[in-house]
């Protein structure tokens, strides 16, 4: 799932890259514009399609609530979205982080190590083979039904991507680069933080966007399984009492917290950019 | 042995800088040992211009790495003032063939990248950066990234980077070689121009004969299976040097004899029915330079 996600992402941002390309301003006026009218225009088709179906064939809301219940709800209980909305989005964060952290250790051991490349490597592409979804429960068993049992959850099946992208990105470095850092008399700790690190950020980054919505996943799945408050205990809770409109609000607002996480790692990605890209500001 | 005792032993009233005694080196491939040099000796004074010439493979990039205590040799010593060079130094500074700039920092901020690493002072050595940025004419670039730089300015950057500290000898590998022919020509005239500010010995490797001619007080040509420096030749021009030397009859008559000098080594017969090369088993001329 991982896997596919990495090369999926990998392949959007290049074809985006490409059709972004722009043959002079006045055309990437025309794109930029473009880009934001035909997304939205189609979503907007597709919310009216979705309305009108709703309401002409009538539909019961139990199947499907329309559109306009669903964001009717919204307005009118935000409160008890919002209650739910925190502790997802908090355990998301601290899964996420914790997560990045591992994978980033884990990334230095086994650049630097190379008894523990060779015994860590495979074992990991080994584990992520196993359907990680399946040991939600155990989770359950092994750390109790609070958050943190959640928090460990999403650590586990988000930690994975940060890890190979880190690798590749300390390999990344220009050997000659290496090789006139030897030259220098510099420290290993110094090529790291000068030289690897910095190399790496790309790297890094796109592992970390991977892993946030891998965090929030792993964060549903422990709320679907045992939890008093959170988005996916709402939504299971809704689902359970034939209550559709609640349980596709809470979806809607998951997706935007999960957009909120999304950003603010992109956020951070344009930060460390202001300092290690290879362009001019 | 083919290597050639330098030339300057007879004439220099002090101790050579950089000796070069008997060095070997050979790589143990998986396959078979791989004999990259076989024998060299050099000396080197201080001030002195010396480039080791040879065709590709000829071992000099080996020679030159284990001057710069990068790589070790397999026989023989290298000794730098008498105390011998067993690993990097900071009175020796090295310039690849690839400028290899961090590409997120900006050209001042590269030219500094020594003075960091060493820990020394950056306040106090940003006026020195200045100055060498605008000593190889790239006043105003001193804010731009590698990327925007072409490959000869990004070149003079690393150069600026190896002389910031002040190092006593720099070992140049082939520093040009990736260039086009004319910005070449320029980096040639420009780099003899910052010797003459800023006094160095140096150890130049290029395969370029006019290259090697235009700008050392000696060449060593090196080849042979296995190599050895089997010339050792002064170049016969008053300093400052300015281009139009190499129209002059005697830069071609200088350039014809080192030219023969690598055919000549590069025709020799194999190791086993030349006499005066050591023979070793699996022995292989040449290797990864």
């Amino acid at each position: 799932m991982t896997s596919t996600r990495l090369a999926s992402t990998g392949m959007g941002t290049e074809t985006g890259a490409i059709i972004a390309v722009p043959a002079s301003s006045r055309e990437a006026g025309l794109t930029g514009l473009r880009s934001t009218a035909l997304p939205l225009g189609l979503a907007a088709i597709v919310l009216a399609g979705w309305q009108l179906a709703v309401t002409l064939g009538n539909v019961p809301a139990v199947i499907l609530p329309s559109p306009i219940s669903i964001a009717k709800y919204i307005v009118e209980r935000y409160d008890i979205l919002l209650m739910h909305a925190v502790p997802t989005t908090l355990e998301s964060a601290a899964g996420f982080v914790l997560a990045t952290l591992l994978g980033v250790a884990l990334a230095i051991i086994i650049t630097y190590s190379e008894i523990a490349r060779e015994a860590l490597y495979p074992n990991l592409v080994f584990f992520q083979l196993i359907p990680k979804i399946a040991l939600a429960p155990l989770f359950i068993i092994w750390l109790g039904i609070g958050s943190q049992s959640r928090i460990a959850f999403a650590v586990f099946i988000a930690f994975f991507p940060v890890v190979i992208s880190t690798t590749a990105g300390f390999a990344s470095v220009d050997k000659g680069m290496l090789r006139l850092c030897r030259a220098l008399t510099a420290s290993e700790w110094q090529i790291f933080t000068s030289v690897r690190f910095p190399a790496a950020l790309p790297y890094i980054f796109s592992g970390m966007k991977i892993a946030i919505t891998l965090a929030i996943i792993g964060v549903i799945i422990g709320e679907f399984i045992t939890a008093q408050a959170g988005l996916g205990y709402l939504i299971i809770f809704a689902t359970a009492r034939a209550d559709t409109e609640i349980s596709m609000a809470a979806i809607v607002v998951l997706c935007v917290c999960g957009l909120l996480l999304y950003g603010l790692v992109a956020l951070g990605e344009s930060f460390a950019n202001r300092f290690y890209s290879a362009d001019n500001q | 042995m083919l290597a050639v005792k330098s030339a300057v032993d007879a004439t220099a009233t002090h101790k050579p800088l950089v000796s070069v005694v008997k060095v070997q080196k050979t790589y143990f491939a998986r396959q078979a040992p791989v004999q990259a040099v076989a024998s060299a000796s050099l000396d080197v004074a201080r001030g002195e211009f010396v480039s080791l010439l040879g065709p590709s493979g000829c071992g000099k990039s080996t020679l030159l790495m284990m001057i710069a205590g990068l790589e070790q040799p397999t026989g023989g010593s290298i000794l730098l003032s008498g105390d011998e060079i067993k690993k990097p130094r900071r009175d020796i500074g090295v310039i690849f063939q690839d400028a290899t700039l961090l590409p997120w920092k900006s050209a001042i901020e590269n030219v500094l990248f020594p003075v960091r690493i060493l820990k020394l002072p950056i306040e106090a050595y940003r006026q020195r950066a200045q100055e060498l940025l605008h000593m190889v004419g790239l006043s105003g670039f001193e804010h731009k990234k590698p990327a925007q730089l072409s490959g000869g300015m990004r070149q003079r950057v690393s150069i600026c980077r190896a002389l910031i500290h002040d190092p006593d000898i720099l070992l140049m590998d082939e520093p040009f070689s990736a260039l086009d022919a004319i910005t070449r020509d320029q980096m040639n005239v420009a780099l003899s121009e910052i010797l003459e500010t800023y006094k160095k010995t140096v150890i130049f490797v290029t395969h370029s004969i006019r290259e090697a001619a235009f700008l050392s007080d000696r060449v060593l040509v090196m080849g042979g299976r296995p190599s050895t420096i089997t010339l050792d030749m002064k170049m016969p021009f008053q300093r400052p040097r300015r281009f139009e030397i190499e129209e002059t009859a005697e830069f071609a008559k200088v350039c014809r004899k080192l030219r023969l000098t690598i055919e000549e080594a590069h025709n020799s017969p194999p190791p086993a029915q030349n006499p005066a090369v050591e023979t070793r088993a699996g022995t292989i001329g040449g290797g990864p330079q």
